[in-house]
């Protein structure tokens, strides 16, 4: 154990740059003034562990200790690793009544009847989430506790996020959380990314909508830069037009900075000019990555300038409307035409 | 916007060169030039004087001295020794051209070694106040990596940091290498250069940009020539994903990846990743097909890359497998030709 809470503290002191590491030691609160007063931030990384440990063997802290530090760190930076995104179904009567405490308690006791070896540690924060960060063993080894895994979900809501996580965990997890919400099952939201916030605002749809209006008369001024008045009226008006249609799909003002969206091509290739490729039979695989620094914001771009048609393919659409940047893109089986259309 | 994947495609593999006529003949008369500063403008582009203006006709009237569409077969490893092949590979290249070099001599390479480390040394000096930092710079010749009886061979330069441990340099990692080629050079332009002049119009480099900026400066003030860059555009992306995908029945590309960007803000990058024997069915259903070039509308084409190589639109090249190498590299020595200024 004291061999764990050593490197776990090593670990967390390397992750943490210099400028967070102050503000989060302060925030952890598990040293006396004194001490911290007497961290020389300007050692290296390797002496500033040595003098934490040295401190944390003074105070007596133990490993749960340290973990409390590593949790206060991810959530106040959450960008780190990839996100995935999941979401609970059918909930059951009494799912909406489900409290913090009771939440707690079913879901350590059920994650232990699965796992024998398994440490949650769980940390409501004041935006009502609900951190948990689990360090997996089994039945012959100790708890990881150098790669947990940190699920965050919101009561009374049916929105997971998780990050660090293999599929046989997902199992297991999937199976306490289920029983813990009161829901019957869970599915993947096909939304993930490096930026958290980003995924949870998309899919909880914290951003600002735009809906259809007659008179947009408030979008057109602010997006408005200054009136062109040799512009003819009519183009104007197309142009306010496409401006409107890309702000109902993708919404107004600052957009949660999803990063990236990818749609795996399974649909048979099409081209008027190439017939031999056209009356092939298997569908032509290909994987389309559209990557932004705010892809929301990019496509907004495109649709209102015209590089992307009017109305906006449900293609792209989907992406806010359904809170997911994943899709398979398959042929419909029946009808003539053979729509693209976005499935599961 | 993104999914006319039809349009993308022919784009790519109408890029076939058909049998065309029209060549812009160059009239053999070579014009009688007074200094040798005048002789190397008499660049490639005036040697197709008929098609100037037409940048197009240009690069399909060049194209054709080339044997693109059919890859001669022949080994490179039988040619070129597979050690200086492997420093040549797997390593991504920044290009830039260079027009012809004035008196360099094959025979001189060793004392040209020891003057790019004395210039380096110097120079260094200047910049840095004497920061102590020595180099070793090697010269050698790449046999074989030539098409025609016109290319020169290829240079092969590495630059070593003088450590301590002298006498280790044959394992040690060179900290900037760069090279100089010529592969199936166009060959009225080369003939047409006076017998001082060698055209090793492509040069890579890779390193830092510093080290890159003293080989360049050297080769300027011994050889009377000029380095520019050398963008890769995208109908030169284009043909290299043309060309390597011609290449997977006999190596898998495993992947072909293109990278659009799209000018919107922020900027959006479209990225297709496409199976590869999808693509590579794809490449023979349209081989033979007119040529007709259509481009993803709004956006350029910015990056490609396969299993055997990876290309950029400002001037970045990888070549991971040598099967590709001269037909990738004649490629490039002609767009390299082409961007020498008049």
């Amino acid at each position: 154990m004291e061999d764990q809470m050593k490197s776990l503290l090593r670990q967390l002191v390397r992750r943490i740059p210099i400028r967070f590491l102050k503000v989060t030691l302060e925030k952890w609160g598990r040293l006396t003034v004194a001490q911290q007063q007497n961290i020389d931030f300007t050692q290296t990384k390797w002496a500033l562990a040595d003098e934490l440990i040295a401190y944390s063997e003074e105070n007596r802290l133990t490993l749960r200790h340290i973990t409390e530090l590593e949790m206060i760190y991810v959530i106040d930076n959450p960008n780190q690793g990839m996100w995935h995104a999941f979401q609970l179904v059918d909930p059951e009567s009494d799912a909406p009544a489900v409290e913090l405490m009771q939440f707690k308690e079913q879901f350590k006791s059920h994650l232990n009847e699965l796992v024998r070896n398994v440490s949650v540690k769980m940390k409501k924060n004041t935006d009502e989430a609900v951190w948990i960060r689990i360090a997996w063993g089994d039945s012959c080894s100790r708890p990881n506790n150098m790669r947990p895994t940190y699920v965050v979900h919101y009561l009374q809501t049916p929105y997971v996020f998780v990050t660090r996580l293999t599929s046989k965990q997902k199992t297991l997890l999937s199976q306490a959380m289920i029983i813990a919400t009161r829901h019957q099952a869970i599915k993947d939201a096909h939304l993930s990314g490096r930026n958290f916030s980003a995924i949870r605002d998309l899919l909880m749809q914290e951003y600002e909508q735009v809906f259809p209006a007659k008179y947009p008369s408030a979008l057109v001024e602010r997006n408005q830069i200054a009136a062109l008045p040799n512009i003819e009226r009519e183009q104007a008006e197309a142009e306010v037009n496409r401006l409107q249609m890309a702000c109902e799909a993708f919404g107004g003002g600052k957009l949660p900075q999803l990063q990236s969206v990818v749609y795996k091509l399974e649909t048979k290739f099409k081209d008027p000019s190439n017939q031999t490729f056209t009356e092939r039979e298997k569908p032509f695989n290909c994987v389309v990555t559209f990557t932004s620094k705010n892809l929301l914001e990019s496509l907004r771009h495109c649709a209102s300038s015209g590089i992307a048609s009017t109305p906006i393919t449900p293609l792209l659409s989907s992406i806010p409307r359904r809170g997911r940047n994943y899709f398979v893109i398959t042929d419909k089986v029946s009808g003539p035409s053979s729509q693209i259309n976005p499935t599961v | 916007m993104c999914f006319r994947r039809s349009s993308v495609w022919i784009g790519v593999a109408k890029m076939v060169p058909a049998r065309q006529k029209s060549v812009a003949r160059t009239p053999n008369s070579v014009v009688q030039r007074k200094s040798k500063i005048k002789s190397y403008r008499q660049s490639y582009q005036s040697m197709t004087a008929a098609s100037r203006l037409c940048l197009t006709r240009a690069l399909t009237s060049l194209w054709l001295n080339t044997s693109r569409t059919a890859p001669k077969s022949d080994n490179i490893l039988d040619k070129v020794d597979p050690r200086q092949l492997a420093s040549l590979m797997k390593t991504e290249w920044q290009l830039s051209y260079v027009t012809p070099l004035y008196q360099f001599r094959y025979t001189q390479l060793k004392s040209y070694s020891r003057q790019l480390s004395a210039f380096m040394a110097a120079e260094k000096e200047q910049v840095e106040d004497g920061a102590t930092q020595n180099f070793k710079v090697s010269f050698s010749v790449v046999h074989g990596l030539v098409e025609t009886d016109y290319d020169a061979e290829t240079i092969l330069i590495q630059i070593y940091s003088k450590s301590f441990f002298a006498g280790q340099n044959e394992h040690q990692k060179p900290v900037w290498k760069g090279w100089l080629a010529c592969v199936n050079g166009n060959r009225d332009y080369i003939n047409s250069l006076p017998k001082e002049f060698i055209s090793l119009p492509l040069f890579g480099s890779s390193g830092t940009e510093a080290l890159t900026a003293l080989v360049k400066s050297w080769f300027q003030k011994n050889f009377d020539c000029c380095f520019g860059s050398l963008e890769i555009n995208h109908i030169s992306l284009q043909w290299l994903v043309a060309l390597w995908t011609n290449y997977h029945a006999e190596s898998n590309i495993k992947q072909l990846q293109m990278i659009w960007t799209l000018p919107v803000q922020p900027l959006l990058q479209v990225s297709y990743a496409v199976n590869p024997v999808d693509a590579w069915e794809l490449w023979c259903s349209v081989k033979g097909d007119q040529p007709e070039l259509v481009d993803l509308s709004a956006g350029s084409l910015s990056s490609v890359s396969t299993a055997l190589g990876s290309a950029k639109c400002r001037g970045q090249i990888k070549i991971s497998n040598s099967k590709c190498m001269t037909t990738t590299l004649t490629l490039l020595t002609e767009c390299a030709l082409l961007k020498m200024p008049i």
